[in-house]
């Protein structure tokens, strides 16, 4: 080879575009941004991060797979490689062939790549029937607006993490994530989705919530944790978790639940004010309800074989706990079921009077 | 004239090697005084004498941490509210998936000392947690005023000879951990020991006391076997959903309740 050919090609692997096809997979190495509108429709390779520009749009295909390699720079267990987006992403999946969205590596784990991530995306993001796996955070956002739907997060360390946002997750399933859905400073509807197998099942701060028909459960510390936080849950079952239902500093309703079977409380709230009515607290490990500085009503609820205590009020303010159903209407068997002031000196007084002769299973709305 | 240059170039030689040595011993010296830790780690890493947690520390699959006889911890405890990037608490927590080895001595315990503020509450920090570690120890610690003073999530390690105080819950074994819980001194806070999701610790000679709700719990799934325990000065000893338990050789005396059976009357939970 001469100094010209080699001149020569010297510059046409320059002038190669980085993506590039290598069979029938597109492959992004290194970082790139799409400018254009783009759709894909295929196998993709992204080896590295790529960045979807400000006013561009990527379209996904149903039965597209995008898979990321793994790169760790600092060694803190997370791989970098993901999709950074400033524009709009729309994953159109369907039923019969939804988009995967996973690790290239041969042992994929937790965390080998990033997130699809989107930062000041401000345009309707849309996630439907996709699936996400083995990422660090599956969907993340900042300032974004985005819909999930129908979409399954699962393996990943967070399944959803996003901030001050508005974002609708309907008929997902988030499971065996290390954590699964958290967010902050954002306005989420949640509807029919499940939450199971991680350490927090949801958890936010400063956000508005509205949480309905939605299964949380088998979460290692709590189902759902909202802290300062407006709220309205209806609807929902929420069992099998370390706690159920864990509110800090929130107000709001939380009407027509079923908290069953929670290690240690199925509600716990603390300096909140919330309305808690027409629920069913049954078979929580320590108490069906504990009260804490709070305020609201407690009624129309059924709060049963629990473990230790039906109702415990930990704090100075009494609790107008009338017209449930606490599993007998014997007074003394309510009091021993209720823990307050008259127990221990300094904690504010349960007024259970006027108890239900039977639950009102009829006016729960758990689906 | 060659012998006075051959000198000159050898004596040349020996100072540049000095310099380099000491440059490089103080590159070692500034590695060794790395005594704050806040982040992930995945390689083995050894505290010893005073040591800071400056955030969360996470000890990664396959990585380990071995914290020597005599070493403090200070923890630094979090700020504010925040949800990112801590891993499961947002308190400063210390999270391992690898290895943890405390190898506190009865002459030179390990100590987890909190670095006070004004704002700080009562429980100032998350505690250990051991989520599908490797085989651990944890002994000789003190340790005070966590969340969960030592988390076990499917993970059995071995905890002997620590000194737990005022923490929201002592120890929690949960998702099957089977942890060896010995001769441990629990007091002061709201629960002791909680045994969840099929966990069947073995609990021997520790001594649990003071604490504002339950010394024990044990729910439908787990079955932990007492030996020689005292269980005193708490609001209930005992509360067990399963009936099976062997109680026989604990002496669970001198709380408000000793022993409280729980679910429905008359059913035999969890058999």
């Amino acid at each position: 080879m001469n100094l010209r050919q080699l001149l020569i090609l010297t510059l046409l692997s320059l002038l190669l575009p980085l993506s590039s096809l290598a069979g029938d997979t597109k492959v992004y190495r290194g970082d790139q941004s799409i400018f254009e509108d783009t759709v894909w429709d295929g196998e993709i390779l992204i080896d590295g991060i790529l960045t979807v520009a400000a006013d561009t749009t990527l379209e996904i295909r149903p039965g597209s797979r995008i898979s990321f390699t793994r790169f760790d720079s600092n060694g803190d267990g997370i791989g970098e490689h993901e999709i950074f987006s400033q524009g709009t992403i729309r994953v159109l999946g369907t039923e019969a062939e939804p988009v995967l969205f996973t690790s290239a590596e041969a042992n994929p784990r937790p965390g080998d790549w990033g997130a699809i991530n989107m930062m000041v995306s401000e345009k309707e993001n849309l996630l439907e029937f996709c699936n996400v796996e083995f990422g660090y955070r599956g969907f993340h956002a900042h300032f974004a607006k985005a819909r999930l739907l129908n979409s399954h997060f699962s393996k990943n360390v967070r399944g959803a993490q996003f901030q001050e946002s508005q974002v609708v997750i309907e008929d997902c399933r988030f499971q065996d994530n290390l954590n699964g859905v958290q967010f902050r400073d954002s306005i989420v509807t949640l509807r029919n989705s499940v939450i199971s197998g991680s350490h927090w099942g949801l958890r936010c701060v400063f956000s508005e919530l509205e949480m309905t028909s939605c299964l949380i459960e088998n979460n290692l510390v709590n189902g759902a944790n909202i802290r300062d936080g407006k709220l309205n849950i209806s609807g929902n079952r929420i069992t099998g978790n370390r706690r159920g239902l864990y509110l800090q500093r929130s107000e709001g309703q939380v009407v027509g639940n079923d908290f069953s079977a929670n290690s240690e409380h199925g509600i716990f709230l603390e300096d909140s004010k919330v309305d808690v009515v027409d629920n069913r607290f049954v078979e929580n490990g320590r108490a069906g309800v504990r009260w804490l500085n709070s305020e609201g009503r407690l009624a129309r609820n059924q709060i049963s074989d629990n473990g230790v205590y039906a109702l415990i009020n930990d704090g100075p303010t009494a609790v107008v706990a009338r017209n449930n159903w606490w599993g007998s209407a014997d007074k003394k068997v309510i009091a021993a079921a209720v823990r307050d002031g008259s127990d221990r000196p300094g904690m504010g007084l349960v007024d259970s009077r006027y108890p239900l002769v039977k639950p009102l299973t009829q006016s729960r709305k758990v689906q | 004239m060659d012998m006075t240059l051959n000198s000159y170039k050898i004596n040349r030689a020996i100072v540049a090697l000095c310099v380099i040595a000491f440059a490089l011993t103080s590159l070692v010296q500034a590695d060794d005084l790395v005594t704050e830790y806040s982040g992930a780690y995945a390689g083995d890493l050894v505290w010893e004498d005073v040591v800071t947690m400056s955030g969360d520390v996470l000890i990664l699959e396959g990585g380990s941490l071995t914290i020597r006889p005599g070493t403090q911890v200070n923890v630094f405890p979090a700020e504010g509210t925040k949800i990112d990037p801590e891993y499961l608490s947002s308190q400063t927590e210390l999270l391992v998936r690898g290895k943890l080895e405390i190898l506190g001595t009865a002459t030179a315990p390990v100590r987890f000392v909190l670095i006070e503020r004004n704002d700080l509450e009562e429980i100032a920090w998350s505690g250990i947690t051991l989520d599908r570690a490797s085989q651990s120890r944890i002994l000789h610690a003190q340790l005070e005023r966590a969340d969960i003073a030592i988390r076990c999530v499917a993970s059995s390690p071995e905890i002997k000879r620590n000194r737990i105080t005022n923490s929201r819950y002592g120890i929690v074994a949960q998702q099957k951990s089977h942890p060896k819980i010995l001769d441990n001194l629990l007091a002061d806070g709201e629960g002791g020991i909680f045994c969840w999701k099929g966990s069947n610790p073995y609990l021997f000679g520790n001594v649990i006391k003071g604490h504002d709700e339950e010394a024990v719990f044990v729910d439908a799934e787990s079955r932990p076997r007492f030996d020689r325990n005292t269980i005193s000065g708490n609001a209930i000893g005992l509360a067990l959903y399963p009936r099976d338990l062997l109680l026989d050789d604990i002496a669970v005396t001198d709380n408000l309740e000793n022993v409280r059976f729980l679910g429905r009357q008359g059913e035999d939970v969890g058999e």
